[in-house]
């Protein structure tokens, strides 16, 4: 297309469509840019090609059904959605989840958040040319899936957590484990940083480029730590602390340039805090009771459900009706790898979700795109789009 | 060919195992990855499952080169007629797995926007359960396919063997279109007004630039 | 100063009312003529900034029980970042036949993509918006498919992908750049693109 600038001069703009299906757009994302030759001029994003219509679905089945679908939301970190959900339902009901439970929620949490960023970095290297540090980045990603398997019975979409309590108790072996995957997270982020940080190629293909201030940033609602990276200090685990993040001795990691090559640093830095974190878990867990004793809450045990009348009836009607969350509108927001995962809950008062609505924290950052890329080269706009870590089932859910 | 030439002979037999025993370890993939099921490929690919050990490790993301198109993840409405074109603009022989709940039957996506699975859209060769697949659950796949195409004529027109498979398509197809027109033409109506007048708003103001 | 003084404020100046639904936080009620200049009050006069949009939210509130008053609402979550936890909601309640709520899309960036989404899901639509489109359905897409009316398997089918320029080329009028000749990809004979990819 033939266009003037500004200035008033002849340009010839070539529209180019990437996506949906390109290497470098994780899962489904769409943009079409006009390009001045190597440089975008303008651009626009499509999303919507991975709208599997979460929020119809929760509102035909159980509260407890809802847990499955939260897992398909960020499917990199799959029991970090299941727990910021029950969350969000507890707090409705007003109780304390016990002090096992909050442990090793912690503990899966922050193992989520490693999978989750290293999917990230490994990505956004392979998307770069490099495959060695996607190597490095999978062994301690096998390994926590490893532990997940014993943990969950499954590899990637856990369902771990229930609404006032977790699937199931640790296994036995289960902090040795987590101690081991936790060295060899260490070992590959000694590696990561050796391939990467003096990487001449890397640093000038990232560093400077697809920079936001942090007004802008937070204009466009951006949190976690693509946020942190423009250098705000913003962290719900600090600022709204909940299962005693603020007691565990670790630092929010905050970037200084807010390009490309801090938001990648910040997530590797992110790393090394979740692994401090775990590790004081660790020490912190206690033998005690994962659920809470509230058959209107949480399904009774097996073993009292076959022992007392009164706990096969609350187990009966904890599954066939569901469990009755109290009337009311509720937000609530948890830090989750990509940032706040937020969720609108309307309920009725009856066994079914009325309405929930997800805030995924990569729609706000996908809405930037354009203004991350304008003025670059094509061929930086993908090392911004692997930098913002969009997962495309939250995005569009 | 002549008729003569597609009746199985010493010669031809031997050509197929060959050419079969040559595609068949040379499977480049091209992942139509969308969801959940696109991470678990990406293991596949790495150190411990290893996907090279099969000729396969070649990930191709252009569909002119690949032969195995994987659609892994969920297929919407919106992405339908993209899956459609990719398929289409792969050269023969080509083979599509489904990968995962979702692109085998739509999994417990049972909604307004999902796909009811792939072979609504294109032709499958293989179905893998799971929701997502396992990386062992995928290498299984590959291997089912494997010995599929080694069963395979190399003097046959691959196209026919799916020739069954895309009517069937053609006539669910045709059915969802008749549904949809009833539908879908006040919108017509309503996307053709919205793009004339867009068009003459931009008449009009390059005639303004003009002057 | 806290959240319960500028509700108090709020109440003063705007004549909001407390949503009694929402026992958990703080939540306003405000007619939809005042939204603007209530969001513009929380962002930039209030003790605590407003400063980030979180979350914008649809409801249809047509099977709810005992409900009286309008069928839709949309609830806007606000936080601030100088004042970490503090949060406060706005909710404007719209009637089926007046599906009109002012936009805020100049005040908050994002608040273009949330609005699309409540008008694409709810068909809510938000005045002085830029650029109302569909967000997340597609472009052939009849109706609002997280209406309570909307059956939830009512599959709808497109034919073909949306071909975006109209869009780029929107965005380049507003950096400046003046479109002389349109490209020829926009010129597509309707049939085509009616048919796209799918053929009979």
């Amino acid at each position: 297309m033939i266009v003037l600038d500004p200035n008033g001069e002849k340009l010839n703009l070539m529209p180019l469509n990437v996506g949906p299906s390109h290497p470098a757009t994780h899962g489904c994302l769409r943009f079409l840019t006009a390009l001045d030759g190597e440089t975008i001029v303008a651009s626009v994003e499509e999303i919507g090609y991975l709208h599997r219509g979460f929020e119809k679905m929760v509102e035909r089945g159980t509260w407890q059904q809802v847990v499955p679908y939260t897992d398909r939301l960020n499917y990199c970190s799959a029991i970090m959605n299941n727990i910021a959900f029950c969350r969000a339902v507890e707090n409705m009901f007003g109780v304390e989840i016990p002090e096992r439970c909050k442990v090793l929620r912690v503990i899966v949490n922050e193992l989520s958040r490693i999978n989750d960023h290293f999917v990230c970095v490994a990505a956004a290297f392979q998307d770069l040319g490099g495959t060695t540090p996607f190597m490095y980045a999978f062994n301690p990603r096998e390994e926590i899936m490893c532990i997940w398997e014993k943990l969950t019975g499954a590899r990637l979409t856990n369902s771990f957590a229930r609404i006032g309590g977790l699937y199931r108790d640790s296994y036995e072996g289960f902090e040795q484990d987590v101690l081991a995957a936790l060295n060899s997270t260490e070992k590959a982020l000694k590696d990561l940083h050796a391939c990467l940080d003096r990487n001449r190629i890397f640093l000038d293909r990232t560093v400077g480029i697809g920079k936001i201030s942090a007004e802008k940033a937070i204009s466009y609602g951006w949190t976690g730590p693509c946020l942190r990276a423009s250098g705000v200090a913003s962290d719900l685990r600090k600022d709204e602390p909940y299962y005693d993040y603020e007691t565990y001795d670790w630092e929010v990691v905050v970037g200084t340039q807010g390009d490309c090559n801090d938001r990648l640093q910040v997530r590797l830095a992110e790393i090394e805090e979740s692994v401090k974190i775990v590790r004081q878990a660790l020490k912190r867990l206690a033998p005690g009771p994962v659920d809470i004793v509230d058959p209107r809450i949480r399904v009774p045990s097996h073993k009292l459900a076959y022992q007392d009348m009164e706990g096969l009836i609350g187990r009966f009607k904890s599954v066939y009706e569901g469990i009755r969350v109290p009337e009311g509108e509720y937000y609530c927001g948890s830090e989750c790898a990509n940032g706040e995962l937020g969720f609108t809950i309307i309920s009725d008062g009856s066994g079914h979700p009325y309405r929930i609505k997800v805030r995924p924290p990569c729609l706000t950052q996908f809405a930037a795109f354009h203004e991350l890329v304008e003025g670059g080269l094509l061929a930086d706009s993908m090392a911004v789009l692997s930098g913002l870590n969009i997962i495309a089932g939250e995005l569009d859910r | 060919m002549g008729n003569e030439a597609e009746k199985p002979n010493i010669i031809t037999s031997s050509l197929d195992f060959l050419v079969n025993w040559g595609r068949s370890n040379s499977l480049w993939p091209f992942p139509y990855g969308t969801a959940c099921c696109a991470i678990e490929f990406m293991s596949t690919e790495v150190g411990r499952y290893d996907l090279s050990r099969i000729g396969s490790e070649y990930v191709r993301f252009t569909p002119r080169q690949s032969d195995v198109l994987l659609v892994s993840g969920t297929i919407t409405y919106k992405q339908a007629p993209i899956l459609k074109r990719i398929y289409e603009q792969m050269a023969e022989p080509r083979w599509v797995i489904a990968m995962g709940a979702c692109a085998c039957s739509g999994g417990f996506y049972d909604c307004y926007c999902t796909v009811p699975g792939i072979d609504h859209i294109i032709p499958v060769d293989v179905y893998i359960g799971g929701c997502p697949s396992r990386p062992e659950a995928f290498f299984d796949a590959m291997f089912d396919l494997q010995k599929k195409i080694k069963d395979e004529s190399y003097m046959k027109q691959r196209a026919e063997s799916v020739k069954e498979q895309l009517e069937m398509i053609k006539v669910k197809t045709a059915e969802a279109k008749c549904e949809a027109k009833t539908a879908i033409h006040e919108k017509v109506v309503d996307i053709k007004d919205f793009m004339k007048e867009k068009q003459e708003n931009l008449v009009k103001k390059a005639q303004f630039w003009k002057e | 100063m806290t959240v319960e003084e500028i509700f108090a404020a709020l109440e003063g100046k705007f004549d909001v009312k407390r949503e009694p639904l929402d026992k958990w936080g703080i939540t306003a009620v405000v007619a939809a003529p005042y939204l603007h200049n209530a969001v513009q009050f929380l962002k930039e006069e209030s003790g605590i900034k407003f400063d980030m949009l979180v979350d914008i939210a649809g409801i249809d509130y047509l099977t709810y029980p005992n409900h009286e008053g309008p069928r839709f609402a949309v609830s806007y979550a606000f936080k601030s970042m100088k004042n970490p936890g503090a949060r406060i909601r706005l909710k404007v309640l719209v009637s089926e036949e007046n599906l009109k709520v002012p936009t805020i899309s100049d005040l908050y960036a994002n608040a273009n993509w949330y609005e699309r989404e409540v008008y694409d899901q709810f068909g809510v639509i938000f005045e002085g918006h830029p650029d109302l489109r569909r967000l997340l359905n597609h472009v052939e897409f009849v109706g609002h498919p997280l209406r309570k009316d909307y059956p939830a398997q009512k599959r709808q089918w497109l034919s073909t992908n949306d071909y975006l320029l109209p869009e780029l080329e929107k965005r380049l009028e507003e950096l400046g750049y003046k479109v002389i000749q349109r490209s020829k990809e926009v010129e597509t004979n309707d049939n085509e693109f009616l048919e796209g990819s799918i053929k009979e």
